[in-house]
């Protein structure tokens, strides 16, 4: 890995705290971190480290209490809210744990709702839409039904397709297998793999190992900063060699 | 019970302020119930006790004082039915009552002698001046209240031309006359006073039989006959008043009130009923999940319908009681103003039927409602509940599917939104409806009154001239030419008014020498008379003739024959009038009476200054000359006060109510879609694109629905006014229905509606996308 990378997010700084009954409690402070092009990024860390509120801080979801977050070189913490909504619709796809389709849609209309906000052409939103549908493997039925109508792992899914129907330059995810089965969670993973494969840049929030196995970055997040990180280099089916690494990172870092 | 208790106060404490505000519209609803009920059984019963209590009598006849003889006194005395008769002398005139409220007022009065002695028709004293004054004079409430006189203030009398001064020294309260609407009223007069009057007054001497009559005698059955005896006699019948269209007149106001409030009450708790209807519907939906993990915890169907009926019926209850204590404070108010109309004086007392009447009802209406729409939980399978899903029907419909759909997306997703809450929507559609009737109906009420005045005020007045002159006897001709030779005066017309008998009874005649001429055309049937022998008659006496028919009209000895040409209207008299040509009346009554001349002025004219002069410069022709354009124009001044704040207070009302509505609506709708607002903000829409589309779920039916009842009301509005007006004796009405004052009230309101959902809708700027999800 000599190639220097691109980077798309830089954060500087930031610090993150939250008000509580009067006390404020720090999740982060000063930290500095950059996020590469095509890179599959993995954060991990205790429950409760602070890996979401980061994630959620670097794609402009949520204000940091100070410090810098640039986009590809902008700075997105300056933003008035709708300039924010405005950046997010191109910039950033997101998928959930809990999924959060809009359940009085169909899966369809799901993804196209969030489609239509970049594309005017709304036959080339549909076109693209019925790809990642495809490559997503949810059959044609299956996109007409409602989210209280599908599985798991189908709604999932359909929030991927969802979260990169627009082009995104990052997909956000966190913990995204964290609600399904492993079965489910194996057709989910093997999605973003894919979606890696092709060159989208991804940040994912894990609890878990396997699921950790398909990025190329690991950071692990600990007292309130970026406590190590770990290069794994690109996703194979039974890859040793990746999994032991990630095993020594991980225990060097108290997991 | 008790398991569900904890349920319940969750219910309660999770949406505090959506509770609080339907009990609010609760809370109105019962106070205006409580305010009609109590009216409507306490109003009556206190009258007829009042009228028990002072010896009322039921019919009153009254007669020239000349004419009476013992024969007629016992002749009445021996009618069938009737208890006990009691003649009473009192002086009748035609009276002015300087300074009533601030105008001149003319009535018919009739002076008693105070001191005289009587069984029936009694009065109560309700204040006294403890001073003694030089020429007292005792006042009926109506005349203090409405007329605005108190003890130890000077009245003035304006009677056949002479000014008499008296100074009120108590003021009276007694049920056989009352108010304006009856024709007729008293005063009475110390011993002292009375006499002087009585010598002044001869001519207008008159003699009163008060009749009490049994409880199975007929009303008019007696007055008939009574008339018959006098007529038999050849005595003339100067007035026959009967207790029951007494108490019509004085009572028509109270009764209007509790109309107009049943009415109110009746479109909130519409209101209510579809609001508490919409919170459960949407309770249901952003809850599903918590009901069905209770489900699933072995809670009954029916335990959790309750939780969700019970907050309702207990708040309904609650601010129910609320408003009927609140009314309590509000009806001795509302009692005092309806005694200045009413002439008579009543406590409201505590009365537990109304109060159990307006909390039964309006729990009752609530509770089975919200039930209703709760039960649908039963329907819902606890899995599909848990998995979000708040329809019994597996096969939801996708309405306006993106990928086929042409159009905006904006505009799908808003039709979308609004197909999926389809029932909500038809409620949502028939409130506004409902609601844009009752602006509709102020609207043209405020058009006909406040802009086009003379549309409202024809059908309530009698014909309207300028100036009002009145000749002395023989001056007529000499007037009339120094009237047309005025350069201010357009035109000028003799008119007089009159009692005749048609059949058996008294009737009050205009009566014109061209009624061509006239401004105000009461005619709404047939025309008016034009020869000696024609006659149109008041729209009581429609059934009994028709046009072409002959009647017999007879005043005093005199009879004729005259022909019926048509039918006219009046509010007052209850439409018992008739209209004569000059010469069909002299017929009758020979040239004894000297009709006055109605003026007509150019609208450059001034008619203050025209009185005036007219005053002055031929003091020695005129009896009288009053100013008629000014009472015209203090009368329209006050009906115009009174529409305004009427408009006004429709206005406010139907405000409050739509920003109640939106206020549920609204708030219910971000609880409800606040994850999925959340989502859409993460996908990167604006608050403004957010706002306008909450707006644009309910918004758009909303207006067409306004617009809809709008143009709607362009064809059953005058219906509802024709109704309205037939229902006081006036069969014609000019009232306009103008197309630009709904339009322009219709904008207005949904203007309203607009800045009101937006302001509601503006916590959704507020929200991240980020913590909006974590909630
Ligand atoms: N809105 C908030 N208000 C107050 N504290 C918050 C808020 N959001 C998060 N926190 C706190 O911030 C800390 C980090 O939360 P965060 O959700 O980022 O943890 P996490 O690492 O994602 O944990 P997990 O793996 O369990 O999801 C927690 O202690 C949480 O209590
Ligand atoms: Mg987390």
């Amino acid at each position: 890995m000599t190639s220097k990378k691109e980077t798309i997010i830089s954060a500087k700084a930031l610090k993150k705290s939250f008000l509580t009954a009067d006390t404020e409690q720090t999740i982060f402070e000063n930290l500095d971190l950059d996020i590469y092009k095509g890179d599959f990024t993995v954060i991990m860390g205790s429950s409760g480290a602070g890996k979401s509120t980061l994630m959620y801080s670097l794609s402009g979801m949520d204000r940091p209490t100070s410090g810098e977050v640039y986009f590809n070189g902008k700075n997105i913490t300056t933003l008035s809210d709708d300039k924010l909504a405005v950046f997010r619709r191109k910039n950033c796809g997101f998928v959930f744990q809990q999924i959060y389709l809009l359940d009085k849609m169909s899966l369809m209309d799901n993804v196209l709702t969030a489609g239509v906000l970049c594309e005017n052409n709304k036959k080339n939103t549909v076109k693209r839409a019925e790809e990642l549908f495809e490559l997503v493997n949810i059959p044609e039925i299956t996109r007409k039904k409602f989210p209280s109508q599908v599985s798991g792992g189908e709604a999932q899914r359909a929030g991927i397709v969802r979260a990169v129907i627009n082009n995104p330059e990052v997909v956000f995810a966190d913990e995204p297998t964290g609600a399904l089965n492993s079965n489910n969670s194996t057709a989910v993973l093997d999605v973003f793999t894919k979606l890696h494969q092709e060159g989208q840049s991804i940040i994912m929030v894990t609890h878990d190992k396997k699921t950790a196995l398909r990025g190329n970055r690991v950071l692990y997040v600990r007292d309130g900063k970026i406590f190590g990180e770990c290069s794994l280099g690109t996703f194979t089916k039974e890859d040793r060699h990746r999994e032991t690494l990630l095993n020594n990172f991980l225990t060097e870092m108290g997991w | 019970m008790r398991k569900i208790l904890s349920q319940i106060i969750y219910q309660l404490k999770k949406d505090k302020s959506s509770y609080i505000s339907f009990g609010i519209i609760v809370l109105v609803t019962a106070f205006m119930l409580n305010c009609a009920a109590t009216l409507l059984l306490q109003v009556d019963k206190a009258y007829d006790k009042k009228f028990e209590n002072l010896h009322t009598a039921s019919v009153n006849v009254c007669i020239p004082k000349f004419q009476d003889n013992a024969e007629l006194s016992k002749a009445i005395t021996e009618m069938d039915g009737v208890t006990k008769v009691e003649s009473h002398e009192a002086i009748l005139a035609e009276v002015v009552v300087k300074k009533f409220q601030d105008a001149d007022f003319s009535m018919n009065t009739m002076f008693y002698n105070l001191d005289a002695k009587r069984c029936l028709n009694c009065f109560e004293i309700k204040a006294e001046s403890e001073k003694t004054y030089d020429n007292p004079i005792y006042i009926s409430l109506y005349v203090a209240e409405f007329g605005e006189f108190s003890l130890g203030e000077e009245i003035v009398y304006v009677i056949e031309g002479t000014e008499y001064r008296f100074t009120v020294a108590g003021i009276i309260e007694e049920m056989q006359y009352g108010n304006y609407g009856s024709g007729l009223m008293c005063t009475y007069l110390p011993e002292e006073e009375y006499l002087c009057l009585y010598n002044e007054l001869e001519n207008s001497l008159m003699m009163e039989y008060s009749l009490s009559l049994n409880e199975n005698a007929e009303l008019d059955k007696i007055k008939n006959d009574i008339s018959s005896i006098c007529e038999e006699k050849g005595v003339t019948v100067v007035s026959n008043l009967d207790s029951v269209s007494v108490k019509g007149t004085r009572t028509m106001v109270c009764n209007l009130l509790i109309l107009l409030l049943v009415s109110f009450a009746m479109i909130i708790l519409i209101v209510s009923v579809f609001l508490s209807n919409f919170r459960v519907k949407n309770a249901i939906e952003s809850e599903i999940v918590n009901m069905s993990v209770l489900k699933a915890l072995g809670y009954t169907s029916g335990q959790i319908v309750a939780s969700i009926t019970l907050p309702y019926t207990m708040v309904t209850v609650l601010f129910a009681l609320l408003g009927v204590v609140l009314s309590y404070a509000a009806l001795p108010v509302l009692s005092q103003v309806l005694t200045i109309q009413s002439g008579f004086s009543f406590t409201i007392n505590f009365d537990v039927r109304s109060l159990l009447c307006a909390v039964i009802v309006l729990s009752g209406v609530v509770t089975l409602f919200t039930f209703v729409s709760a039960k649908k939980i039963k329907k819902i399978q606890p899995i599909d509940g848990l998995r979000g899903n708040t329809s019994s029907k597996l096969n939801r419909k996708n309405y306006f599917p993106l990928e086929s759909t042409k159009g905006n997306t904006q505009f799908l997703l808003i039709m979308k939104q609004i197909f999926a809450c389809k029932k909500q929507n038809v409620l949502l559609f028939l409130v506004s409806f409902v609601l844009t009737v009752l602006i509709a109906f102020s609207c043209t009420l405020f058009y006909n009154v406040v802009v086009e005045p003379d549309n409202f005020m024809s059908a309530l007045s009698e014909e309207t001239p300028d100036v009002i002159i009145t000749p002395k006897e023989g001056y007529t001709e000499e007037l009339e030419e120094i009237l047309k030779g005025d350069s201010s005066v357009e035109s000028t017309l003799k008119y007089t008014t009159g009692s005749i008998k048609i059949g058996d009874s008294i009737v009050t005649t205009f009566v014109c020498e061209d009624f061509s001429g006239v401004k105000n055309d009461v005619c709404y049937m047939g025309k008016n008379p034009e020869n000696a022998d024609e006659i149109a008659l008041g729209s009581a006496l429609w059934e009994n003739y028709k046009i072409g028919d002959m009647v017999t009209v007879s005043l005093g000895e005199k009879e004729k024959h005259f022909k019926v040409t048509g039918f006219v209207q009046s509010v007052n008299f209850q439409g018992e009038i008739c209209e004569l040509s000059l010469q069909g009346y002299m017929s009758l009554c020979g040239d004894v009476q000297t009709p006055s001349i109605y003026v007509y002025l150019k609208d450059t004219a001034d008619a203050e200054k025209f009185t005036e002069s007219y005053k002055k410069d031929y003091q020695a022709m005129l009896s009288d000359t009053v100013n008629s354009q000014k009472l015209q124009k203090e009368a329209q001044d006050m009906y115009m006060g009174i529409t305004v704040v009427l408009v006004a207070l429709i206005f406010t009302v139907t405000i409050l109510i739509v920003l109640f509505i939106l206020y549920i609506i609204i708030k219910s709708l971000l609880v409800k879609r606040k994850q999925e607002l959340g989502i859409y903000k993460s996908m990167g829409y604006t608050s403004s694109q957010l706002i306008a589309q909450t707006i644009g779920v309910f918004m758009p039916v909303s207006v067409i629905a306004i617009l809809l009842s709008s143009a709607a009301s362009l064809f059953y509005m005058p219906c509802i006014y024709q109704f309205v007006f037939e229902a006081i004796g006036v069969m014609k009405n000019n009232m306009e229905v103008s197309f630009g004052f709904l339009l322009l009230f219709a904008v207005v309101q949904i203007i309203v509606n607009i800045i009101i959902s937006v302001i509601l809708c503006m916590p959704i700027r507020k929200i991240s996308a980020y913590s909006l999800m974590k909630e």
